[in-house]
Formats: structure tokens, sequence, C-alpha cells
């Protein structure tokens, strides 16, 4: 019996040991991994001959003060233009996340053989390409203005509206809808009183959150010509005003906290 | 005639699962009070379900009113569906819409499709959704979400809404599992006054032996998919039980 449990013991022991090297080999890897990584985009990839000291730093930060408050009155429109880019964006977006977060929900869908694949493919699809590459798309695709951007904030939310909707879909209660079925209801009945009452909060709420998101997204529509403030930040770089350039920060931080602001309120008020 | 005629259904779930029921035969005529009984994992539920095929049987034939519904599809099984109100042990009510909305649900085979998008029910329903209401005890509650009322007034808006359907049968699963023995008593009682005074006969399934002898008229026994006993209510007795039971001692 003892002489069994100290060769359980050794067992133990030889095992801990083994997995200690395991371990520092990891750990020694990892290092190496980073050390690496520092070398070749950070040491070697800069121009180090360009930068400055500190006072460099601190000359170019002085160059944006004082703000261009001149500028101000130029502003509201391109302002309420981002607004206005976020606020359609998220509605077409909604438009189309509902057929597409009907297709990709496995309880729901009408077919498990072509609309789930569909379904999942335009979510990931929309989502895994960058709002700006979007708008670069749209604007070749109609032309400069607010419609491209539009069609960009919209393109890139469908993915995050309907993979949530349909997460929440998959989520219900099965319970509400056999009543509504034993009732003589047809399809689309079952649907609209079964299913949309279960997932409307989190669909209200996931809308909203995705709105807030928009609004900053819709901030740098203009950098490729799509509309909106991020133009006249453009501008104003071009240009060489950095204090303008200042002035179109602070119109953004401002749109950015209203829009935080109004997803706080808006969200609390559904749940 | 008999109101309902389940004749020799058998269900399984998939091809290498054993049968759920194993070819069972019975006929509810009007005026019945049905409970099935027996223990846990003996089909009641499925069998419930297989009559206004929510689960689809195997095999056998379920006849309403003379009319063969497991051979129905489409529109033909919705209009049937509409005779068969049913009332379930999770209530299954939309949680967030109103008692009303939730009582007038059970017109939707009735309304098209377009207007019950709108909520927009006829006069006379919403009329008698509230005098519906009204008998079940829940006239003061008709505004309130359904997620706010208790399991026993869940319960009877889960009734009322049956009965709205003004049902031919009413198929009922289990309506006291999810109550404390005094409100299953109550709601118990209640389908049971409900389904003399609309004159609609009751297929009630229930694992409480006690609250099945009190209500029902007639009982069967399940076991293992089997029906062991059929007959009235007051030929049950020990032996009966024993038999019908008999599982539960493993």
């Amino acid at each position: 019996m003892k002489r069994n449990l100290n060769k359980q013991l050794e067992e133990i022991l030889s095992k801990r040991a083994k997995s200690k090297v395991t371990r520092y080999t990891i750990y020694f890897f990892a290092f190496l991994l980073v050390a690496w990584s520092i070398q070749s985009t950070i040491v070697e990839d800069t121009d180090w001959e360009r930068i400055g000291g500190l006072d460099t730093v601190v000359n170019t930060v002085a160059k944006f003060m004082p703000p261009d408050l001149s500028l101000f009155k130029h502003l509201i429109g391109p302002t309420i233009e981002t607004f206005m880019i976020a606020c359609l964006g998220t509605m077409l977006a909604v438009v189309f996340s509902i057929p597409v977060a009907w297709m990709a929900a496995l309880n729901v869908t009408p077919s498990k053989a072509i609309a789930y694949p569909i379904g999942r493919a335009i979510m990931t699809l929309t989502r895994s390409v960058h709002e700006i590459v979007w708008g670069l798309i749209f604007v070749s695709a109609v032309g400069l203005g607010a419609l491209p951007g539009i069609m960009a904030v919209s393109m890139r939310s469908i993915g995050f509206i309907s993979k949530l909707t349909a997460e929440a879909i998959e989520d219900i209660e099965p319970g509400p809808l056999e009543a509504i079925k034993s009732t003589g209801a047809n399809q689309l009945q079952i649907i609209f009183f079964g299913v949309i009452p279960q997932i409307l909060p989190a669909f209200i709420g996931n809308t909203i959150f995705q709105w807030d998101i928009n609004i900053r997204r819709a901030t740098i529509m203009g950098l490729v010509g799509a509309g909106g403030l991020g133009l006249a930040f453009h501008r104003q770089l071009v240009m060489y005003n950095y204090g303008g350039v200042t002035t179109v920060i602070i119109a953004i931080l401002m749109l950015i906290a209203i829009g935080e602001i109004g997803s706080y309120y808006g969200r609390r008020a559904v749940q | 005639m008999a109101v309902l005629e389940v004749k020799d259904l058998r269900i399984r779930y998939n091809r290498s699962s054993p049968d759920i029921l194993k070819g069972v035969s019975f006929m509810v005529d009007p005026g019945d009070f049905f409970a099935i009984i027996g223990p846990s994992g003996a089909g009641k539920s499925t069998l419930i379900r297989c009559i206004n095929r929510l689960v689809e049987p195997t095999a056998g034939d379920v006849f309403l009113n003379g009319q063969n519904i497991t051979r129905m599809d489409g529109g033909d099984l919705r209009r049937a569906r509409r005779d068969m109100g049913m009332i379930f042990q999770e209530f299954n009510l939309v949680e967030r819409m109103s008692v009303m909305d939730n009582v007038l649900s059970g017109r939707l085979g009735y309304v098209g499709t377009f207007k019950s998008f709108l909520r927009m029910y006829p006069k006379k329903e919403i009329k008698r959704a509230l005098e519906l209401l009204d008998q079940v005890g829940l006239g003061d509650f008709v505004n309130k979400r359904a997620d706010e009322l208790s399991g026993g007034q869940r319960q009877r808006v889960g009734i009322a809404r049956a009965l709205i359907q003004e049902p031919r049968i009413l198929l009922v699963d289990e309506p006291t599992s999810s109550l404390d023995p005094k409100i299953a008593r109550e709601v118990m009682g209640m389908i049971k006054t409900m389904s003399e005074a609309f004159d609609v006969p009751v297929l009630c399934n229930i694992h409480d032996v006690q609250l099945a002898l009190e209500f029902s008229n007639h009982v069967i026994g399940l076991q293992d998919g089997i029906k062991k006993f059929d007959g009235p209510t007051q030929d049950v007795d020990k032996n009966t039980l024993e038999e019908i039971y008999a599982m539960e001692i493993l």
C-alpha cells in the first residue's frame, strides 16, 4: 500500500515537472515572437531620421490650437448630414436585416439547405468588409455625396443587426409558438404573434446600439468622398488649416456624445 | 356520434427509437371529461399533441366530427385546428402582449393575416373576449400585460384563449403542473365549469390522479405507450391504478 502511494506521488511529481518544461518552452517562443514582431515592424520600418524630439511633438500639437471658430457655421450642414447618414443607414440596415435574420435563424428559416447558408453568407460578408471599403465601392458606383455614405453604413450594419436578431430568434421560447399554431394561425401569423413579440426588445436595443456606432462611422465617410463631417475634416487637413481640423474634431466629438447619450437612454427605455 | 375518435395511433420520433405510442384507440363523446393518466414518459403529452398535429403521428387516424385530421394539410389542417382549443402546462401566453390580445389570438385562425397584423379584430369578438375574461374572473386585468399575472391568472387567460376559438373539443395538457395544489384545483374546476357551460368535451392529460378522479367522468390509463385502462371514472380502483403505475416501482 505504502509503496503504491509513493509510486503515485512520483508519477504526479514527474507529470508536473514535465508540464513545467512545456510551460517555459511556450513562454520562450511567445517572447521570441513578440521580439521578432517589434524588430520587423517598428525597428526596421520606422523612419528614425525624421523622428524629432519632444519639442517637435509639442510644436505640432500647438499648431492645432486654438480651434478655428470661424469655421463653426460652415459645419452645421455637414454635422446634420453626418447624423442623417447614420439614421438613414441604420434604417436601411434594419429593412435588410429582417429577411436575412429570418433566413439565418435555424428554427424559422424557410429552408435549411438554401436560405440558411445564404443568410449566414450575407451576414459574414457584410460584416467582414470595413465601412471605408464599402464607402469606396459605393462612391465608385453612385458617385460622391451622402448617398454612398448611407449605403456603406447600412451595408456594414446588416451583418451585425441580422446576426444578433437571428440569435435572439433561435433563443425564443417554443411554447407560445405552439399555442399560436394550435389556434389555426398560418405561418405569417405564427411569426408575427409568436416570434416578433419575443425578440422585439433585443432587436430595438441592438438597432439603437448600431445607430450609435453608425454615427461614428458616418463621421469618417467623407474621407472617401461619401459626405458628412469627414469631408470637412479632409479639406481642413489638406489646406494645412490645423485650427480648422480641431474645430471639426470638436464637432465630431459633440455629435458622438449626442449619439452616446441617446443610445444610453434609448436602450434603457426598451429594457 | 363521437366528437373525437382516435384509431390505432402510433408515433415514433425517428426510425431507430422505440414507439412512443403503440396503437392507442378511444372515443370521446359529447359531454365527456376524459382524463388521461399514467406515469411520466407514458406518452400522455405526445398523444394530446398528436390530435391537433403539433406532433406528427407515424400511423393511425384521428377523426374530429367524422373528418380525418391525420390526412389533412395546409388550410384544411388550420381550419381543423380552429375547432380544437388547447390549454398548456406552461400557459404559453405571449408574455409581452396584453391579456386582451392574448385572448384574441385565439381568433387568429378566423381573421385574415393582414387584419390580424393591424389587430383589427371584429367588434363582436372583442366583446366576446371581454365576456370570457369576466367569466374566468379576470375582468379587471384586461389591459395588463401577460407577464404581470400570477400562474393561476395566466392559466385562466389560457382557458379564455382556448374558449374564444369556439372549439368542438378542449385539449388540455397538464394544466396544473406549474401551479400550487389549491390553485390547481381551482383551475381544474374552472375548466370543468366552462366545458359544461359551453357544452364542449375535454381531453385532459394529468398526472395528479386525485384531480383526475375528482373531475373526470372517463379515464384512460396509459403505460409505456399502451392503453392499460379505458372506462368510466367510477370503475377505477386501487388495482387499476397499481396496474397503470406498475412501471414506476422501478
